[in-house]
């Protein structure tokens, strides 16, 4: 058996996606709004003329917000379409493995999204006409812009999978991306992303120990529990780093340091290691099927 | 359950002991049969009866609560034998899905990549269009076919590797007399030299293209042979409304 991921299945199920959303107006759409939204964040905003500086700061401090609702709207579809239409069932016969679906879907997402991105350098474009911006500070920008897209795109993957309704799979996917947008803003939306982090754990839990959709709600419900009691339970809290850990997922602050110029290994990992964790949340989603 | 048991042949897709159950509801109670090589099995029952379970289990996009199955000597419900099981077989799903945005020469290029037909995939092409007529619409949008040519292009991509083992579910769902005519045509055609397991809730069907049959009822096997056998000295009718036990309702669903 050859390996784990055949690049020809990958490259295939990748292209299929790309297709799918550049061959459609829609795409256009959104694209042409990403680079719109980001356009004016980064230069309608008073502070950018006002700092007289050519960088992309004014962008950086909403690019976390853009991409919880542009890159769901790359991802809604995904899978939602595929099981509205069943096709599903056509691609998951074939003689491909789910991780290779997975990975080519994800691949297919992001490269939709780097399209974008590479679209959206009309800023720098903008900023060179403007004054002399510091080339090497707007490439680590964008390698942090591309690491949290990278991010993101997982996450809205997972929400695409509960559903065959590709909008429900798009507030589901800008929920969740909403999660590590906030996260770390305030002390109390560290303690609400913890509590549902807990309940996704224990509706995974109780489905990977029953095996029953039907219970993954009750699952939820005692993960939520377990997460409450451990964040406010005899009014301090029986985990007192609660919030501060949960903290530690904000998207915002780990892009910080490359809007800065300073490429981190930790936050890139961050990023990577996250889109690698959803990624094998989105495999045992597929799996359940067979449940 | 009515059996009836020909000579030991070459066996192609066995299914044995298999339960799928939901929750509080059995899909499937029990089911085993099994279709020899080189043979068309059409697999009858009413609309509910657990068909496309069935066919979900032996195709591997499910796995079944309980039991074993098995296809062209592989298991689907193992990963990787899934994978060498898959290049084996041609499925066409119920409703035939296919990607409503792409033209047929799309999808099947799509299929034959995910295949990994390679330079074998221009002939495979050429050879399905022929066999499914669909030369005429290979450029078009299949989103904007006939419900026909949909089926057509669903059949295409089915046959387009040359599998051993076709799996066609309800293919004949929602074609006019004629269409209808010409894929049982085809489907006779290519039981010379594959196996095929047809679900259908259509007894003409049955004795039009297929050698034996498998009938489930409720979730439960209630005959499995030879079409003759189910026959027997009646009508394939008269002993289908006996296997069932059926109601009126039920006769009028299956007419």
């Amino acid at each position: 058996m050859s390996g784990l991921l055949r690049p020809r299945v990958v490259r295939a199920i990748a292209g299929k996606e790309l297709r799918s959303f550049l061959g459609n107006p829609t795409g256009y759409v959104f694209l042409t709004l990403f680079i719109a939204t980001s356009a004016a964040a980064a230069f309608l905003d008073d502070g950018f003329f006002g700092r007289n500086l050519a960088d992309l700061a004014t962008l950086n401090r909403v690019i976390a917000p853009i991409l919880m609702f542009f890159v769901p709207a790359i991802t809604m579809s995904s899978w939602a379409e595929e099981r509205r239409a069943g096709t599903d069932e056509l691609l998951l016969t074939m003689p491909v493995r789910d991780l290779e679906v997975i990975v080519g879907k994800y691949l297919g997402a992001l490269g939709i999204y780097s399209v974008g991105l590479l679209f959206s350098l009309a800023n720098l474009c903008v900023l060179l006409y403007l004054g002399e911006p510091d080339i090497g500070l707007v490439f680590a920008t964008y390698v942090g812009y591309w690491l949290m897209g990278a991010l993101f795109v997982a996450v809205g993957m997972i929400g695409s999978m509960f559903t065959s309704n590709a909008t429900v799979g798009f507030i589901l996917g800008a929920v969740g991306c909403a999660g590590l947008v906030f996260a770390g803003s305030e002390p109390w939306a560290s303690g609400i992303v913890g509590l549902a982090i807990f309940a996704g754990l224990g509706a995974l839990t109780m489905l990977v120990l029953s095996g029953v959709a039907g219970l993954a709600g009750v699952g939820a419900m005692v993960g939520a529990a377990v997460g409450f009691v451990l964040w406010r339970g005899g009014g301090e809290g029986l985990w007192g780093g609660f919030e501060e850990t949960f903290a530690g997922l904000s998207a915002p602050a780990h892009f910080a340091p490359f809007g800065e110029g300073i490429l981190r290994l930790g936050d890139a990992a961050f990023f990577i290691g996250g889109a690698a964790v959803a990624l094998y949340l989105c495999s045992l989603l597929l799996n359940r099927r067979h449940w | 359950m009515t059996t009836h048991h020909d000579p030991p042949r070459d066996v192609s897709i066995r299914v044995e002991h298999v339960s799928k159950i939901y929750g509080d509801f059995a899909a499937l109670h029990d089911i085993s049969f099994t279709v020899s090589r080189g043979t068309v099995c059409a697999f009858l029952g009413p609309n509910g009866a657990g068909k496309s379970t069935t066919m979900k289990i032996l195709t591997g996009f499910l796995a079944p609560t309980s039991g074993k199955v098995g296809l062209a000597g592989f298991d689907p419900t193992d990963p990787d034998q899934r994978i060498a099981m898959a290049e084996r077989l041609g499925y066409l799903p119920e409703n035939g899905p296919l990607y409503a945005d792409m033209t047929p020469r799309e999808l099947l290029g799509f299929v034959g990549d995910l295949r990994g037909l390679g330079a074998a995939l221009p002939g495979a092409i050429a050879r399905v269009t022929e066999q499914c007529a669909i030369g005429g619409v290979m450029a078009k949008p299949i989103g904007k076919l006939s419900k026909g040519y949909r089926q057509r292009v669903g059949m295409a991509q089915a046959l387009l590797h040359d599998p051993e083992v076709l799996i066609l579910d309800e293919p004949t769902s929602g074609l006019d007399p004629l269409q209808i005519r010409d894929v049982r045509a085809l489907i006779r055609e290519l039981g010379r030299t594959k196996t095929i397991l047809l679900s259908t809730h259509i007894l003409g069907e049955v004795e039009a293209v297929a050698s034996e049959v498998v009938v489930i009822h409720e979730g439960r096997l209630v005959f499995t042979g030879s079409v003759a056998a189910m026959r027997g000295e009646g009508t394939l009718e008269a002993r289908f409304y006996e296997l069932m036990g059926a109601s009126a309702a039920k006769k009028k669903e299956v007419a």
